[in-house]
């Protein structure tokens, strides 16, 4: 939790540098291409670093779709997404890095309307096989909004 | 007096680093060209949507023009050849003007309007929206993802619709030929095959290889120059397109300096 926004981004500047390798980053820095439909911005990093073909990435990424119950909003792109989905399919594109380190920057900039981070958890929690750790980069004032200490101060 | 030497120079100067910039652009999108690491699915699939794109979806457009400018332009030249009393240069005319001037001009304005302003407006947009910045959190080579397919996609375009541009124009022209000037197939096809150099050919196909990398890569550079906002996307598509336009104009210049040298040594 950070108090200010040039203490947050130099941070998570940081992190980013560090392990930029295994780095699964959502966040509104980084958006959906909107050009590639939500199954081809999932399977693009294993088709990308894995050398899967088409085929077999896009396989990957409709059953961790089908996992979340988004198997229905494989075909559309970014600018049509709720801001839930859209979350969930960053997370699930960051899980597709191989070791991925799920880094979550503000997650309420991506979901204004959310009143806390129980949908944050359990989006995290279906997918936790696909991962090694995650960090949440948020400011300190949105703490309370943060609940069952899933959330590590940094 | 010296500041008007001055601001020349500095123009001269700024015009320089410019095409020293895109030049060296240029060689960097050329070396990943043969490199075979570069081509994984993804890339593949960019590409075969680009070459759809680009070739395909124009395909309607393309043959419509290429039939009523190839008709239009064989009539011309027909009916000035037999008023000056030259219609034995006719096939002559047919394979230096047109098939390997008029159909590469005409490809490259279709293609270029349509396609390298696409591609200009969608790389501008993709930067002002941080999706480049995506490709770049991920790993994602930016060239071998983005650029090279687009390129690849826009040198095979040029090429083959030039062809076809070129083998449309000599179809109706056979028509055309025996409708108004009376002429056999078997002349018309005798005129055109002892017109047919090879090096014109090939010189042809470099040409249209050089025009469809750089009606391309051009709008590529110009769209990547696009800032965060969102006002930049259409000066950069308009910076992008009149370069486009200059580029066309210069290979076109170049090629005919190239033939005519061949013309004199060979």
């Amino acid at each position: 939790m950070y108090s200010k926004e040039e203490l947050l981004d130099k941070e998570l500047y940081e992190i980013m540098t560090q392990e930029k390798h295994r780095l699964g980053l959502v966040s509104m820095d980084a958006p959906l291409i909107s050009n590639l439909s939500v199954l081809s911005n999932i399977a693009l990093i294993k088709q990308y670093h894995g050398r899967l073909s088409v085929r077999e990435a896009e396989d990957i990424a409709r059953m961790h779709l089908e996992k979340l119950h988004l198997d229905n909003i494989a075909a559309k792109r970014n600018p049509v997404l709720l801001e839930m989905q859209r979350f969930s399919v960053m997370v699930l594109r960051a899980v597709m890095v191989e070791d991925a380190m799920v880094v979550i920057d503000r997650p309420f900039k991506i979901m204004p309307d959310l009143d806390d981070t129980r949908f944050i958890h359990d989006v995290l929690t279906s997918v936790d096989d696909l991962f090694q750790e995650c960090h949440v980069f948020d400011y300190l004032w949105n703490e309370k909004r943060y609940t069952g200490g899933m959330i590590h101060g940094a | 007096m010296t500041t008007a030497i001055e601001q020349i120079g500095r123009s001269g100067l700024r015009a320089a680093r410019a095409s020293q910039d895109t030049l060296t652009f240029a060689f960097r999108i050329l070396a990943r060209m043969f490199d075979v690491r570069a081509y994984n699915s993804a890339v593949r699939m960019v590409l075969i949507n680009q070459i759809y794109f680009t070739s395909v979806q124009i395909l309607p457009l393309f043959l419509a023009v290429a039939v009523i400018f190839g008709a239009i332009v064989i009539g011309i030249i027909g009916q000035y050849l037999i008023h000056l009393g030259l219609f034995y240069y006719f096939g002559q005319l047919l394979m230096g003007f047109v098939v390997t001037e008029f159909a590469p001009f005409i490809t490259v304005l279709l293609i270029a309007l349509r396609s390298s302003s696409a591609i200009n407006a969608e790389i501008a947009v993709m930067k002002v929206n941080k999706e480049l910045n995506t490709l770049y959190v991920f790993r994602i080579d930016v060239i071998n993802y983005l650029f090279l397919p687009r390129i690849l996609s826009g040198i095979l375009s040029i090429v083959l619709l030039s062809w076809l541009f070129s083998m449309i124009v000599l179809a109706s022209g056979l028509i055309f030929s025996a409708l108004l000037f009376d002429m056999s197939m078997n002349d018309y096809v005798t005129a055109l095959l002892a017109s047919a150099k090879f090096s014109d050919l090939i010189v042809m196909l470099i040409k249209c290889a050089t025009m469809g990398f750089f009606i391309i890569m051009i709008p590529i550079r110009y769209g990547m120059r696009a800032t965060d906002e969102l006002t930049s996307i259409p000066v950069s598509v308009l910076q992008g397109m009149v370069n486009v336009f200059i580029a066309i104009m210069i290979i076109e210049v170049v090629s005919l300096i190239v033939m005519s040298l061949i013309e004199k040594f060979i």
